[in-house]
């Protein structure tokens, strides 16, 4: 049941792709309103599909890798379509869009798989410390993806190349702005994150640091997301160093996420 | 019944003519006035702009309507007949609905998509309800002409692009702060494009303007035009770390902001953007500050590139425009063509209506004794074969009237009908 609402989105997030990018190089925002209205639409069927999974499966809907990134992708959309009500960014979606689809494509290879979740992985400590992270992850996604483009933006109207994409991409201060706010509110769920894992890794085994490759390329991009909320809110970072290092951070979590399980063994199913 | 377009614009006629026109077009009513009353006049507008003077008039066709607009513009220009044959030009029905369509949406201006020119035209036809010399024709023609303009601007982005120096700044400064609602301008000397960058600004919404000039009482003069802060040339350093964007025109030989000054500018205002404009040569403002991170400088050779590839894009996008307008012509001139065949068929209507009533007024006598729901019925059906009989000649003479060949149909059906 809930794998059509899925497949149904997938589509979705698939046309809005497609729209988004072909505002850009049509030079047209009405295109990318529309796409706007086709994302919206996806996100919609995108959460029933969540809904349906988290009642049906009587547990949270992230239990495996597949699970989790289409949790990650749901809350990248959510958030941006958030962020659409509050700043002109339409365009932003060109790049979210597609990097939503690319998550939604890897998610519905094994969407449906049973999962076997050893005993040890099981307990509310385990829930929470699984969604503060891919929540926090998808803001940290966000994120990167609005720094990319404010880096594209600047390095534009820094070389006088103002007609082409600079003109339907966002205004520098509405992507330093997302940039700004992802971090700040990505940092805290974060740091819980990391936190409750701990603590239920302590209750389990008695210990909450294990050398695990995954926690420490997550500490590492931990101290590198701290060193940034500290720029940004203490000494005023903000601009093209701020979205810089919000990248090179990005790829840190991700590597924890996803590269980490590819070239490492660890304790964690995912 | 005819319509035709005739004028004067910016590429036809030079400026001494345009302004001989313009001038003595001021009474603008009695413009309008002199125009319905030459004969076989029906309806008229009359648009005149720096660039261009128009007389839009329906006309009931006759040949010396034409040469008797001719020379009321002669006369109204105070020209000769050779400038004026060289000048004017003349277009009749869908050449004139074209010209109108493209006018409106500022494909025949000057500067390409400039927007005041959509105003202009709806001045002009606001004066010509006023003074009631439009009429069925000119209000429809002109209410398409105005949805034609708004489809050219939505559709395309023929306006979107800044194409003047002081717009583009403008423009830019919006790429970059979003909006420049609480944003401060520094202005520095007094030159004219950056005082007019300074009013663009002003009208987007900026925060303050402050004033600084070598001569303090210039600073003190354009702050008060401006409502702004004037202050003296020697705080401009200290003033740097202030503002969002400096503008700077002075006529100084070297430059007066330097890379440092705008670093530690830039430091004192914790990394905030900046964004500086420099359209004095020679230049003032240090280009090493624009190398710095969160700064960007425009000089003035930068802002006229951008200005340039506009215009080069406007061009692009005005092929669109005019695939749209021949869309529009087309389908004005479908309802223009089916106009000189309504009379006969509002006339063809009532004469049937007119049997209707009264061979129903003379049925009454035998009517009388049948109950209120049958005699309604009779109307009823008698009502839907009169309307089943009357469709296909009104369908047929719409149909010949698009082709423009209805004229022997109308005939025939006035002749028949008795009409």
């Amino acid at each position: 049941m809930g794998m059509i609402f899925f497949k149904i989105a997938l589509v979705a997030y698939f046309v809005s792709t497609v729209g988004y990018v072909s505002s850009l190089f049509v030079g047209r925002v009405k295109v990318a309103k529309l796409s706007m209205w086709v994302f919206s639409l996806a996100f919609a069927l995108h959460t029933v599909c969540i809904v349906i999974q988290w009642t049906g499966v009587a547990s949270i809907p992230s239990a495996n890798i597949y699970g989790s990134l289409s949790f990650i992708a749901w809350a990248i959309s959510g958030a941006y379509l958030a962020f659409q009500t509050k700043t002109k960014t339409r365009v932003l979606g060109a790049f979210v869009s597609p990097a939503i689809l690319v998550m939604m494509i890897a998610a519905s290879s094994g969407l449906m798989c049973g999962v076997s979740i050893p005993p040890a992985l099981r307990g509310p400590w385990v829930i929470v410390h699984v969604l503060l992270l891919l929540t926090g992850g998808a803001l940290f996604a966000l994120a990167c993806l609005a720094g990319a483009m404010y880096l594209l933006q600047d390095n534009l109207i820094k070389s006088k190349k103002v007609s082409g994409f600079s003109r339907m991409f966002p205004s520098l201060r509405d992507l330093d702005r997302i940039n700004h706010i992802c971090i700040v509110w990505g940092f805290p769920l974060l740091t819980f994150g990391i936190i409750a894992g701990s603590i239920w890794a302590w209750t389990v085994w008695g210990s909450s640091w294990y050398w695990d490759p995954k926690q420490i390329f997550t500490a590492v991009s931990w101290v590198i997301y701290a060193i940034l909320v500290h720029q940004r809110i203490v000494i005023g970072w903000s601009g093209r160093k701020a979205a810089v290092l919000s990248i090179v951070a990005f790829a840190g979590l991700l590597f924890a996420f996803i590269g980490v399980n590819v070239f490492f063994v660890t304790i964690h199913n995912f | 019944m005819s319509i035709i377009l005739l004028g004067i614009n910016h590429r036809s006629a030079p400026l001494s003519i345009r302004e001989r026109l313009s001038i003595s077009c001021g009474e603008e009513g009695k413009t309008l006035e002199a125009l319905k009353n030459i004969p076989h006049v029906r309806e008229a507008m009359y648009l005149s702009t720096c660039n261009r003077a128009e007389v839009l008039v329906n006309i009931k066709p006759a040949d010396e309507v034409v040469e008797k607009l001719k020379a009321f513009i002669t006369e109204h220009g105070n020209l000769s007949p050779e400038e004026m044959g060289k000048c004017l030009y003349v277009y009749r029905d869908e050449d004139a609905v074209r010209h109108l369509f493209r006018v409106a949406s500022s494909l025949d201006s000057m500067i390409m998509g400039e927007p005041q020119i959509l105003g202009q035209v709806k001045d002009a036809y606001r004066l010509c309800v006023r003074q009631k010399t439009s009429g069925v024709i000119l209000n429809k023609l002109l209410h398409h002409a105005f949805s034609v303009a708004k489809r050219v601007r939505t559709e395309t982005s023929i306006a979107s692009n800044a194409v003047s120096v002081s717009f583009a700044a403008v423009k830019l400064a919006k790429k970059i702060f979003g909006t420049l609602g609480r944003k401060k301008v520094l202005l520095v000397g007094a030159g004219e494009m950056a005082q007019l960058a300074a009013r663009h600004l002003m009208d987007n919404g900026v925060d303050r303007i402050i004033f600084t000039n070598r001569t303090y009482e210039n600073a003190v003069k354009l702050a008060n035009d401006f409502h702004g802060l004037p202050v003296e040339f020697e705080l401009l350093e200290e003033k740097l770390g202030d503002v969002d964007i400096v503008i700077s025109s002075t006529g100084s030989p070297d430059c007066i902001i330097s890379g440092d000054m705008v670093a530690t500018a830039l430091r004192r205002r914790r990394n905030r953007l900046m964004f500086l404009i420099d359209v004095a040569v020679p230049r003032d403002i240090d280009p090493a500050a624009g190398k710095i991170d969160n700064v960007y400088l425009y000089n003035i050779d930068d802002l006229q590139g951008v200005v340039d590839e506009n215009m080069q894009s406007r061009l692009n996008e005005a092929r669109d425009a005019e695939a749209i307008i021949d869309e529009e012509v087309a389908r004005f001139s479908g309802w223009f063509a089916t106009l000189e065949v309504v009379p006969t068929i509002v006339d063809l209507k009532n004469k049937i209506e007119e049997i209707v009533r009264g061979e129903t007024e003379r049925s009454h006598s035998w009517m009388k004794d049948l109950g209120g729901e049958e005699r309604e019925n009779i109307e009823i059906l008698v009502n839907s074969i009169v309307n089943k009989i009357l469709h296909d000649p009104v369908v047929g003479l719409k149909k010949e009237s698009l082709n423009g060949e209805a004229d022997p149909y109308v005939a025939v059906v006035k002749k028949l009908f008795k009409l």
